[in-house]
């Protein structure tokens, strides 16, 4: 039972931690809550929805859910962003709640507000393995997280792009000097981060097996809970705080009931912040100001 | 190799630069001196790109377009900013290979980074320490390493010497004088006038964005008006 519990929590932790992952490249290179990162997640799983009910395979349903969720943020940068580039962060903020609700009545629009059901032929079955089984969807959305987290670490760990958008988050200014277009990189991280909230969005639809337009709110407010307790300044924070947040879920929901889960999430999230105002794995104060 | 015409930036309402020319040739070391807020930053930076600025200024003959440092540094213009600019969060070896971001000959740029740990052995020796890690005289050395992997044709150094230690700041001003020899033009921004006086070429003295006087280094060096402003006043010995 409590193996079983485990495997669940994980399950979510990881969709979360795909979620917060999305929420710190944005936030760690532009210093910018993206709002609007809720609702590609939603998007991705209405898109993951459309292309397993077509019958097909899981892998290009992600990817599908990927390329919609890339391309949605690449219009959200060049429309809500670029051209408040320099306006105070709240005002850029404020335009990405706005492209949130219009990707939420867009989805309300075309697919109703009422949830969608995925038939259990398409969920595959259960996996026993001794003392606890593991369904087919979940076990596939465990491995394409850890699949992606691994692409990902090695973009922004070990490719020339990964270290000038590094280089952009650290100090725009230094890295125009080493030739970084950093309008390019921004462009670029919106859609990394985009195709990384489709992503989670396609596994979680298939995870539940039922989608709404609403699941945007409630899952994202969450993934933002797991960035802030992981460290909003260091985007692999999420790696942590995600299956800690996922198991804390479960846990409750199995042990405590599902109506004080809210409570025991968001009461950690504080717990944490109290004990920890950096995050878990924030670092020191980083000198973040700008040089006269 | 460098051409500026009257030169002017603004900041919000305040005029940083009011007006300046400044050549610099090819091979030459050439000066800035100038009391805090006289505007040598300002204009070092306004010539690498990061700066709106209206007036002229051309490089090997060719306008810059304000504000477009990502270009200039493709085109042989390399700015160590003051403060050092390294990437703290970055190691060593990182901040090196940022160094070779602009360059398209890759096989050849990632040789020139063996050659600066050649040149630099602290470099090689602390490759994978946090370049945050490294004292200032190091991460001096790392910003100055990583903006020659551009191969810049012209380096401005924007107050190299900020915050060094006296011994540090002599072997720095003997590695800038070496890189005349091997050919580099430099702009050097300082406020240690006296001993960037000694090796530099040639130099312009800024007071409040205007250039009050400029000429061979030597000649500023001797002359006792000048000295008197800018040398601290001490110049009779």
């Amino acid at each position: 039972m409590l193996l079983q519990q485990l495997v669940n929590g994980l399950t979510l932790g990881a969709v979360y931690t795909l979620l917060a992952l999305s929420f710190s490249l944005v936030m760690g290179i532009l210093g910018i809550l993206n709002l609007a990162i809720a609702e590609l997640f939603m998007i991705g799983g209405y898109i993951g929805f459309a292309a397993i009910g077509a019958n097909l395979p899981l892998p290009v349903a992600l990817v599908a859910g990927m390329i919609g969720g890339a391309l949605i943020s690449a219009v959200i940068e060049k429309l809500g962003y670029e051209p408040l580039r320099d306006a105070p962060v709240v005002t850029p903020m404020l335009s990405t709640l706005g492209f949130s609700i219009i990707l939420q009545n867009v989805a309300i629009n075309l697919w109703g507000s009422d949830p969608l059901q995925l038939p259990d032929q398409y969920l595959g079955g259960q996996l026993q393995f001794g003392w606890f089984t593991i369904g087919k969807m979940q076990l596939t959305v465990l491995v394409a997280t850890v699949l992606l987290v691994a692409i990902v670490a090695f973009i922004v760990q070990k490719t020339s792009t990964g270290r000038a958008l590094r280089a952009v988050a650290e100090n725009r200014e230094v890295a125009r000097l080493l030739g970084v277009s950093a309008n390019r990189l921004v462009l670029f991280a919106f859609m990394l981060s985009g195709s990384l909230a489709g992503a989670a969005g396609v596994l979680i639809s298939l995870h539940y097996a039922a989608i709404t337009p609403y699941v945007g709110v409630e899952v994202g407010l969450k993934a933002i809970a797991v960035m802030v307790v992981g460290g909003s300044t260091r985007i692999w924070g999420a790696l942590v705080a995600g299956p800690l947040i996922g198991l804390a879920e479960v846990m409750t929901v199995a042990y405590g009931g599902s109506q004080i889960r809210d409570f025991v999430v968001y009461g950690l999230m504080i717990l944490i912040l109290l004990l920890r105002p950096q995050g878990l794995l924030g670092g020191a104060q980083i000198d973040r100001g700008q040089r006269v | 190799m460098l051409e500026v015409r009257n030169l002017r930036v603004n900041y919000g309402a305040i005029a940083a630069i009011r007006g300046i020319d400044l050549d610099i040739n090819a091979g030459e070391i050439v000066a800035l001196l100038g009391a805090n807020g006289a505007g040598k930053s300002t204009i070092a930076r306004a010539i690498a790109g990061l700066l709106p600025f209206q007036g002229d200024i051309k490089y090997d003959g060719r306008a810059l377009r304000p504000n477009k440092a990502e270009l200039n540094v493709r085109s042989g213009l390399a700015l160590v900013p003051e403060g050092r600019g390294i990437l703290a969060q970055m190691t060593v070896d990182e901040n090196l290979l940022m160094g070779i971001y602009c360059r398209s000959d890759k096989a050849e740029a990632l040789e020139d980074i063996a050659r600066m740990r050649e040149r630099f052995p602290i470099l090689a020796k602390r490759r994978n320490n946090l370049a945050s890690l490294l004292s200032g005289g190091e991460q001096q050395m790392l910003a100055i390493a990583r903006a020659l992997l551009s191969r810049p044709q012209l380096l401005l150094l924007d107050e190299p010497s900020l915050g060094l230690a006296p011994k540090m700041t002599d072997y720095l001003f003997g590695m800038i004088a070496k890189f005349r020899d091997e050919g580099l033009t430099v702009l050097l921004v300082e406020q240690k006038a006296r001993q960037t006086l000694k090796i530099a070429d040639r130099a312009y003295l800024l007071e409040t964005g205007r250039v009050v006087a400029s000429g061979p280094a030597q000649k500023l060096i001797n002359d006792s008006t000048v000295s008197d402003a800018f040398l601290g006043g001490h110049a009779a010995h």
